[in-house]
């Protein structure tokens, strides 16, 4: 009896206007966007092997250890395409030294291109679903049962010994499989696109990915024609359920994400506990001077300017002296809470005056490396602290928010299958802050810190080759899926309340 | 007879569940509006304030001709709208400011001359927060008017079809045309009414309020802003008489203005925008970089030398040195000013694209009226490349007054060595003209017209020819 009512179901819709409506629409969009989403990621994947290009130029330009300072870039997310999320968004690249542990607030961007075009807002294709899978859904569900009760054709079929469950059943299956039809379609050129363009690489993981966008996207297609449904069965006429539809449509899509977050205000950064946090960093690093000048004065040559005479005096910035540079400084930030110390010399031939100095500076080079870096971490063990409950659990607040609509939750679920989401860009941060151990740990591998290739090249410049290189993969696929989890949970039990209710209704109901 | 149409139209609207629904969304979408900027205009305000007056005493504190021609003017501060809620405009992707100031030189005896430097506003790549469209006028009227136009409009013909009241209007002996101008006028009113009223409620909540205070040219353009989008609404309503009197049934003709709508109103304006500036791309910022540096070098290559030939404080070297630092601060400004024309340009042209797209056209002159976004922007930097004009030649002049002065801006020793009173110093000041904006919103407002007159003209012939 169910592929009975399926079948007439199916005949039904695939036989209407809006279907086709449905399918040309989706089509055009997806492919449409889909040539420029792949247009752009190419652009943003060449400014990523230029910006990869000109770092492996500047390294070789450090002939010592100390002014060895690496730019990782961040690579641009093929899955991007998808859902954009935060990927394009977020700074790109960050310099990893020993001395100061990179966060998501000290990047800076590779191939800066026009920073006005941020005016026009960005899609892709999960957004082309958020808004027009949602409203087709709507538009197939909205007469489901109300227009066969004004029909007269619902007391027809119920005439008839089958279930009134079986029925709602039978409606929903068949709507689901027309609605799959321009879904898949749209999903499926949109793919061949991506697999034709050379430029996109996509990995067996990567289709993996996809198919839990799919997967999220076939659950909020789901969603919507639930609640359609639902709003056709409580209502009489077919107009109210239009009507009511439509509104429920505009504001679960169009008005509530962007309400929600205009009318909360955003959690005043507490000023104090910056403060706070800010002026505990900094006594992390007086301190740290307190005892570098202490060393200094304790020395085997006391009274001598920290830089040993080997260049000039004048700490300025980027002073040029001689043959090769010198400079230190304490970088001071307090809006990111930022403060470190950078002590870099790139002598390239050193004065004659200077060699009887060399031991010492090396005794002092010694002492100061594992200094820096004890209180890099010091220093970093508050700032994570204070940057988590600043910026950090606002940004996650905002979200949870925005999961009182199905496409929060339906952009969240996307986001973490694409790895886009906040997350997904916090692991290259923590791979960012993994290499620095790799780095310090070379440094300490070659014993670095007492050498005299610290400071001058005098005797041979630094070989970084045996450096290992920066690499950085996305999570792996059981991450994404368990990121991606709660919500594609929490849309299959809004699916789930909803039938029930619909099914409690429509048994109650008189035909 | 109109007027009986309209008059049925009407009271058939009022009684509808869309009517209520629509009465609803727009007084709470007006409300947050209103209480969104009554939370945050203060500080915006304030904060331009500090901001302007810090520039202002530095300037002031200096007393010399030299200091005044070398440090620059400082930070020059976009004045904030007071019609912010009508249209946010993107204001956090724009810059604020344009600085005015000087950069250190490597020479120790020659100090870089102040120019203008017009950074990006690069707030974004910290911000983690998710991204949405801020709730403004220009979201309530172009996204969701638009949509509920289309609600009220999609069935007026082609429903009363269905019923078969059309045909009994018609035979009455009314024109077709009065019947479509009553049913028109009916959505209009029944619409405009809950969007008044939301507009009113707005408006008083805001005026209310001591700490936001709107002058007499605020309410001067308000009241061109309420001119808006009752033309907006217009149209989208002939589009649904157009659609409606076309189409048999009145749950196709749904359909087809929701893709329309959809396609118009939400996609049209990112893709096409996206497309247009692939055409005119602009330098990177590291290709600027790279420019300015090697205009420095060639500079330094050009003077160092020749400078360095000279007797110490002769008037042959002064004028050689000021004609150096004139040289670099024009070609430096020239170059940013290149790059931010390139900028512009490729916005500018993705903006005359998207004007397809009617939420565009709303948008921009929403924008314009309100004194925000990219237009505003625009006449902000004029407004500082004038001033900056009115400043060097504050400084010439100062110079040429004084007979004891070489003459040769650029250096010290080559200027004037009066006191200057701060007061007569030149003071910026970012006005914003009425006239201008009606220029520049000219075209949009003809636009907007031209999409009306072809919809409705639609409507008519559609509507006069079709069969009952």
């Amino acid at each position: 009896m169910l592929t009975v009512l399926i079948r007439r179901e199916l005949l039904n819709n695939l036989m209407t206007f809006r279907f086709a409506a449905a399918v040309l629409i989706m089509l055009l969009l997806v492919v449409a966007n889909t040539f420029v989403l792949i247009k752009d990621y190419e652009q943003r994947l060449e400014a990523y092997n230029t910006a990869l290009k000109t770092e492996h130029r500047r390294s070789q330009d450090s002939k010592t250890y100390s002014s060895g300072r690496f730019n990782v870039a961040r690579p641009p997310n093929p899955l991007s395409i998808f859902n954009v999320g935060l990927d394009k968004r977020l700074g790109n690249e960050i310099g990893i030294s020993h001395g100061f542990v990179p966060t998501l607030w000290d990047t800076g961007t590779y191939k800066l291109t026009n920073p006005l075009l941020n005016l026009f807002t960005s899609i892709d294709i999960v957004f082309i679903f958020e808004v027009v899978l949602s409203l087709i859904a709507l538009i197939f569900s909205y007469d489901a049962i109300a227009g066969e009760r004004e029909r007269g054709t619902l007391r027809l079929v119920v005439t008839h010994p089958v279930r009134r469950g079986q029925i709602l059943l039978a409606k929903y299956i068949s709507a689901m499989l027309c609605l799959l039809v321009p879904l898949l379609m749209s999903l499926l050129l949109a793919i061949i696109l991506l697999t034709t363009a050379t430029v996109v690489s996509l990995s067996v993981g990567d289709f993996l990915r996809i198919g839990g966008i799919i997967l999220s996207s076939i659950v909020y297609l789901s969603v919507f024609y639930l609640i359609g449904m639902l709003i056709s069965t409580v209502t009489r006429r077919t107009g109210t359920a239009l009507m009511l539809a439509m509104f429920v449509w505009g504001f679960w899509v169009l008005v509530y994400p962007n309400a929600v977050l205009t009318a909360i205000a955003p959690p005043q950064t507490s000023q104090a506990r910056m403060v706070s946090a800010y002026e505990e960093i900094k006594q992390i690093w007086e301190a740290f001077d307190r005892e570098r000048k202490q060393f200094l004065a304790n020395d085997a040559v006391p009274g001598e300017d920290p830089h040993l005479g080997m260049v000039g005096a004048d700490p300025n910035f980027n002073q040029i002296w001689g043959s090769g540079y010198h400079y230190e400084y304490f970088h001071r930030d307090s809006s990111t809470l930022r403060y470190d110390y950078h002590a870099v010399s790139n002598i390239e031939k050193l004065h004659e005056a200077s060699k009887p100095q060399v031991p010492h500076a090396q005794d002092y080079y010694r002492f100061l490396g594992p200094q820096i870096v004890n209180a890099a971490e010091r220093a970093w063990l508050v700032r994570k602290q204070a940057l988590e409950t600043i910026f950090v659990q606002p940004a996650i607040l905002d979200r949870i928010l925005l999961r009182g609509s199905p496409v929060g939750m339906y952009d969240a679920a996307t986001q973490a299958w694409a790895g886009t989401d906040l997350r997904g860009l916090r692991d290259f941060f923590e791979a960012a802050r993994r290499y620095r151990r790799t780095l310090i740990d070379y440094y300490y591998d070659k014993n670095a810190f007492g050498s005299q290739q610290w400071f001058s090249a005098d005797n041979g410049a630094v070989d970084w080759d045996r450096l290992p290189q920066f690499s950085f993969l996305r999570s792996d696929i059981e991450i994404n899926a368990a990121r991606a989890l709660p919500d594609i949970c929490l849309l299959l039990i809004i699916n789930l309340v909803l039938f029930i209710g619909i099914f409690l209704v429509f048994q109650k109901s008189e035909v | 007879m109109i007027w009986h149409i309209t008059k049925r139209e009407l009271y058939d609207n009022l009684n509808s569940l869309r009517f209520a629904l629509t009465t609803v969304l727009l007084l709470g979408l007006m409300l947050i509006n209103a209480i969104v900027h009554l939370r945050e205009h203060p500080v915006r305000v304030q904060k331009y304030h500090d901001a302007a007056t810090e520039s202002l005493d530095r300037l002031k504190s200096r007393t010399n001709l030299y200091q005044i021609a070398q440090e620059g003017p400082g930070y020059l501060y976009k004045k904030p709208s007071s019609l912010h809620f009508c249209a946010d405009g993107g204001e956090d992707f724009l810059a604020d400011n344009v600085h005015g100031g000087f950069y250190a030189w490597a020479t120790a005896d020659l100090a870089g001359f102040w120019q203008l430097d017009y950074m990006p506003a690069t707030l974004n790549r910290k911000n983690i927060r998710p991204d949405t469209i801020k709730i403004d006028w220009g979201f309530v009227i172009g996204y969701v008017l638009s949509l509920i136009a289309i609600l009220f409009t999609f069935d007026s013909i082609s429903g009363e079809r269905e019923r078969g009241t059309l045909r009994l209007t018609l035979a009455n002996s009314v024109p077709r045309h009065t019947v479509l101008i009553g049913k028109f006028f009916g959505a209009l009113v029944s619409i405009s009414v809950p969007f008044m009223l939301a507009v009113l409620m707005n408006l008083l909540v805001i005026s209310t309020s001591s700490d936001v205070q709107l002058g007499v040219e605020t309410w001067s353009r308000l009241a061109i802003i309420l001119f808006i989008p009752i033309l907006y609404l217009c149209l989208f309503l002939a589009l649904g008489l157009l659609v409606s009197s076309r189409v048999r049934q009145s749950a196709a003709s749904l359909v087809i203005l929701l893709l329309i709508w959809v396609t118009f109103v939400v996609f049209m304006p990112s893709t096409l925008a996206s497309i247009a500036s692939g055409f005119s791309p602009s330098m990177t910022y590291d290709e600027f970089n790279e420019r300015a540096i090697q205009l420095v070098n060639e500079l330094k290559g050009e003077y160092d030398a020749r400078l360095q030939d000279m007797p110490e404080q002769s008037t042959k070297k002064i004028e050689l040195s000021g004609e150096y630092v004139i040289r670099d601060v024009t070609e430096r400004e020239r170059l940013s000013h290149e790059y931010l024309t390139q900028q512009h340009a490729q916005i500018q042209l993705a903006r005359s694209v998207t004007r397809i797209s009617p939420v565009v056209l709303v948008q921009h002159l929403l924008e314009v009226f309100a004194g925000t976004g990219f237009e505003r922007h625009q006449q902000f930097v004029e407004n500082v490349q004038r001033y900056a004009r009115e400043y060097r030649e504050f400084v010439s002049d100062m110079d040429r007054a004084d007979p004891d002065s070489l003459h040769v801006i650029g250096t010290y020793e080559g200027m004037s060595k009066k006191p200057i009173s701060p007061e007569s110093i030149p003071m910026f000041e970012d006005t914003l003209s009425l006239s201008r904006d009606f220029n520049a919103a000219a075209i949009d407002l003809l636009l907007l017209t031209l999409f009306f007159v072809v919809f409705l003209a639609g409507a008519y012939l559609a509507f006069v020819r079709v069969e009952i």
